[in-house]
């Protein structure tokens, strides 16, 4: 059977197995965990100890509690990556299983964060390197060891690029005459109206 | 707390792993165990505790000793990105998707990442090898291997 959350493909078995440790909590607390996740997901601190304490009552082991978290992480950075609609989302976990005021729960708080959610995993998505930031620099050269009167503007400039991963900047420096500043400058002009066509 | 030499103590504790770890690799029985160490002409007590404390810590000595092997790099996780590309500086009006990929190594915690780019058509080709690959694991010979390695 297909689900679209799982991106037409079959939900895998594990997510199957966790769905019934899910419905051992009650859906009011379940709501409260989708909560934390939906924090983790967007990158705040997730708070364990609160949700240690709200599946106490339903007297989960450690490995569950650890399951059920994977478990949400996984739903809802699924269904946000496939974008599903809260509805759909609803019906389909209730096809495999989750009580229906459990999947309404977990689905509001689906739909509250849902944007936040995408705009976050399109941040994260595979980038191999940013522009952090330009610095420049115009000079005047007077003269030279090969030519008394040079008297020719120079552009000095540096381009910082970040690597994703380890998070260190390098500089990329440069040194350009009049004419070809000038070239680079045309060339990149062209580029933006290109992308501004798109937008 | 012994009254023996640092030394002494040394060459005890090294004897003592030695004969741990040579026994728990070879995996063997607890008569031969004790045939091993009656050679040593211990006191039968010694004896005894030694071989408990050889069937007590056997299998987490030989977990330890199965991580000590050479690794390659290995699998840890893939980021993909589709891309078309529409122009570029020397032409306009192209319609050329590619697809970025970042495979995520590690070897002995060491992570590494190495990015290749492919079009369309030579991934399709990729999956269909990779397909095959593990198709392999269906045929009789495979099969035939895998049961007896049980």
């Amino acid at each position: 059977q297909r689900f679209r959350f799982c991106g037409d493909l079959d939900c895998p078995d594990w997510v199957l197995a966790e769905i019934s440790t899910l419905a051992k909590i009650s859906s009011v607390k379940l709501k409260l965990i989708c909560a934390q996740v939906l924090r983790d997901l967007l990158g705040e601190a997730i708070e364990y100890e609160k949700i240690l304490k709200l599946t106490s009552d339903a007297k989960l082991e450690s490995g569950d509690v650890k399951a059920t978290i994977a478990v949400l992480s996984f739903i809802l950075s699924s269904a946000a990556k496939h974008n599903v609609d809260s509805e759909s989302l609803s019906s389909e976990l209730q096809q495999l299983g989750l009580p229906k005021e459990h999947a309404s729960g977990l689905c509001r708080s689906y739909e509250e964060k849902q944007s936040s959610l995408q705009d976050s995993l399109r941040a994260c998505s595979l980038r191999l390197s940013q522009l952090g930031s330009v610095c420049w620099r115009v000079d005047y050269t007077l003269s030279s060891s090969e030519l008394q009167e040079v008297n020719e503007p120079l552009v000095h400039l540096t381009f910082n690029v970040r690597d994703r991963d380890c998070g260190r900047t390098t500089a990329v420096s440069m040194t350009l005459s009049g004419d070809k500043f000038r070239v680079l400058l045309a060339e990149l002009k062209q580029a933006q109206t290109l992308m501004n066509t798109l937008l | 707390k012994l009254n023996v030499g640092v030394d002494t103590i040394q060459h005890g504790v090294e004897g003592l792993a030695y004969l741990l770890t040579e026994s728990s690799k070879l995996m063997i029985s607890e008569i031969d165990f004790q045939d091993s160490i009656h050679v040593l002409g211990f006191s039968d007590e010694l004896n005894k505790s030694l071989l408990q404390l050889y069937l007590d810590n056997r299998k987490e000595i030989r977990s330890i000793l199965g991580e000590l092997a050479p690794r390659l790099p290995s699998y840890h996780s893939l980021e993909w990105r589709l891309d078309v590309q529409l122009a570029s500086r020397s032409l306009r009006q192209q319609i050329k998707p590619a697809v970025t990929m970042k495979l995520h190594l590690n070897q002995n915690e060491d992570q590494t990442a190495q990015v290749l780019q492919t079009d369309p058509a030579t991934l399709l080709h990729l999956i269909q090898q990779l397909e095959q690959a593990l198709g392999e694991m269906k045929t009789n010979h495979c099969r035939r291997i895998v049961r007896n390695m049980k």
